[in-house]
């Protein structure tokens, strides 16, 4: 994060889902920041509150969720401390967001056209033809052929990844300047993957924008992010450049993660899984959340949570055992 | 590391296309039951539209020395104990008894599609919505139409009332029903992201996916509550004599069951069909608007 101040900087963020065994934390005391026109990956498995930190920066997590502490400052602005209304003029406006399923992301029974123009005149007043040009700019943005045609079909008559423009071109419509990626290709075939990936990569060098992506893919974050944070069981396990992260993993779960992912530069031929899933917010083990699944922990670790740790230039790890070379190596 | 390999997601089966007008129409008319419902249905509405210029004559005029005739013969329907035309009667009675019905359903469900739609998108006031539903739906029409006749006099303002309020409910529970579903969908969510107010979200995109629930009831409802409109101008607390309307006429027929029988026979059969007429239209269309009741 060079030069300047952040776009996004969340401190601490707590959203906890309640229930009758009690507050659940989904996501637990997170902090992260992404600067203008970066993009910050935040990776982990299922059930580790990627998606709950996505929609906890729209202010949109369902009932009974809520967050109960921390700062989401998005431009100086504190998003938690805004009104229904102000948010409301934030989502689509300043922060666009797109989602896992563009198959099911569109209603079926409106023109992808009239709701391309539905997210425009949500913030702007413009009259009918003018809001029909921006939507149809905003489908040729997205290098969608033929926009005209395309303006008056039906989400049924497009194709996964053609639905996914669509998708970004709504979210881009109003020229965020965040726009947070929810698994935007995980629903999608690979040859799509790539374009769209390359699409937003296009989209980010044109408007500027700052990006988060959410993924459970290590690929995608390696070819998009300049940040990453991996989150395990609600928090930030590691964070730092793409670079140290990727080159010099210290947590022991970022390097099963590494473990699973199969090369194809020949070496390393048997995958390795990490063991078990990841422990539901209900029955957090006491120590590191980690330590249940992991193959260095102590007595330590068992008892005491470790924090984020600096190791070198803002490369970040919550392990006791970090840096790994220190103790092992 | 970009040389690594992703096994693709299988995406969800694409949502089945929202059947199109035309389409279902064309289902409509193949089928033999809601073919012949449809046919009636809009023969009714139309002779209750043009019912003056079809009938003729006027309802209400006596003509004693022409008084119980049977069926047949000079009058088609025969005539009541006035010697009023049957025919014409019935013209006049199906008017006031789909206008009843129609305006019922229009102030009821209009309630109930608000209130359910509230209910199923403001979470916090579903509970007390609903059961301020479950109350009023504890209550028999027919007896709220007697406690709103005691109010205000009996007449066809009451049993309006009465039948709104008995539809309020039933049309709130169908409505929150169906919200729910949609409101789970993504593209929901999707519309919250790009910071749509609630009152667009409500109803640019939650209740044109409501609709064919909301069709569907409606029609069985529209036959329902003729009925039951019928039933309280028959027990008197609805349309007075001498107002042609079906279910009074069929309540001055009663006294003559014995030597004219037609007198009461003939709304009665009237009213039975326009409703068996509705019900297997609302069945038909039921099975029409959704595509995965086709086998």
């Amino acid at each position: 994060m060079a030069g300047q101040g952040p776009l996004l900087a969340i401190e601490d963020l707590r959203t906890v889902f309640r229930s009758s065994a009690g507050d659940l934390p989904a996501v637990d005391g997170v902090s992260v920041s992404v600067a203008p026109g970066r993009t910050l990956g935040i990776v982990g498995e299922s059930g580790c509150g990627k998606s709950v930190l996505s929609l906890s920066i729209m202010r949109l997590v369902p009932r009974p969720g809520r967050i109960t502490s921390g700062s989401i400052r998005f431009d100086g602005r504190d998003l938690l401390t805004l009104s229904e209304g102000e948010m409301r003029g934030l989502r689509g406006g300043s922060i666009g967001m797109i989602f896992q399923e563009p198959m099911t992301s569109l209603n079926p029974v409106h023109t992808v056209g009239r709701q391309i123009i539905e997210a425009v005149s949500a913030h702007k007043d413009l009259s009918a033809s003018a809001a029909k040009d921006v939507a149809i700019d905003a489908l040729r943005r997205v290098r969608i052929p033929a926009p005209e045609k395309r303006f008056e079909e039906y989400p049924h008559q497009l194709s996964g990844g053609m639905r996914q423009r669509v998708m970004i071109a709504m979210a881009l419509s109003c020229e965020p300047r965040l726009l947070i990626a929810d698994e935007p290709t995980t629903a999608l075939d690979v040859t799509i993957q790539a374009q769209i990936l390359d699409l937003l990569k296009l989209l980010q060098q044109e408007t500027g924008m700052s990006i988060i992506l959410i993924t459970h893919d290590l690929g995608v974050v390696a070819e998009m992010a300049d940040e990453v944070a991996v989150m395990y069981a609600g928090r930030v396990v590691e964070t730092g450049p793409v670079n140290a992260v990727f080159g010099d993993a210290q947590h022991p779960y970022t390097l099963g993660l590494f473990g699973s992912v199969p090369r194809l530069d020949g070496e390393n031929q048997s995958l390795l899984a990490i063991e078990g899933t990841v422990p539901p917010p209900f029955a957090l083990p006491p120590g590191c959340r980690f330590n249940p699944r992991c193959g260095f922990a102590s007595d330590r670790c068992r008892s005491e949570m470790p924090l984020l740790r600096p190791l070198g230039p803002s490369h970040q790890a919550a392990c006791w055992h970090a840096p790994v070379e220190a103790e092992f190596g | 590391m970009n040389a690594t390999v992703t096994a693709p997601a299988a995406g969800p089966a694409a949502t089945p296309a929202a059947p199109t007008r035309a389409g279902v129409f064309r289902r409509l008319a193949t089928e033999p039951g809601a073919a012949i419902a449809l046919a009636f249905v809009l023969a009714t509405i139309f002779a209750a539209v043009f019912a003056p210029i079809l009938a003729g004559a006027d309802p209400y005029e006596n003509n004693l020395r022409a008084a119980m005739r049977s069926p047949g013969g000079d009058y088609l329907l025969g005539t009541d104990a006035q010697g009023r035309d049957l025919v014409v009667r019935c013209l006049y009675g199906l008017r006031a008894t789909l206008i009843m019905g129609l305006v019922s359903l229009v102030i009821g469900g209009g309630l109930g599609i608000l209130v359910g739609f509230c209910a199923a998108f403001y979470r916090r006031i579903d509970g007390l919505l609903m059961r301020l539903m479950d109350i009023l739906l504890s209550f028999p029409a027919i007896l709220f139409g007697l406690a709103i006749a005691a109010i205000f006099g009996p007449g066809i303002v009451a049993v309006v009332i009465a039948l709104s309020v008995a539809t309020v409910p039933l049309m709130a529970r169908i409505v929150r029903g169906a919200a729910l579903v949609v409101m789970r969908l993504d593209y929901i969510e999707a519309a919250r992201a790009v910071g749509m107010s609630d009152a667009r979200l409500i109803w640019r995109h939650l209740a044109p996916n409501c609709l064919s629930p909301i069709f569907v009831f409606a029609t069985l409802r529209f036959g329902q509550v003729i009925l039951l409109g019928s039933a309280l101008s028959f027990l008197g607390l609805g349309a007075q004599p001498p107002t042609a309307e079906l279910g009074a006429m069929a309540a001055e027929g009663r006294n003559f069951l014995f030597f004219a029988p037609h007198i009461a026979v003939v709304p009665s059969v009237l009213i039975f069909m326009v409703v068996l007429a509705f019900n297997v239209l609302g069945d038909a269309l039921r099975d029409a608007l959704d595509p995965k009741l086709r086998v």
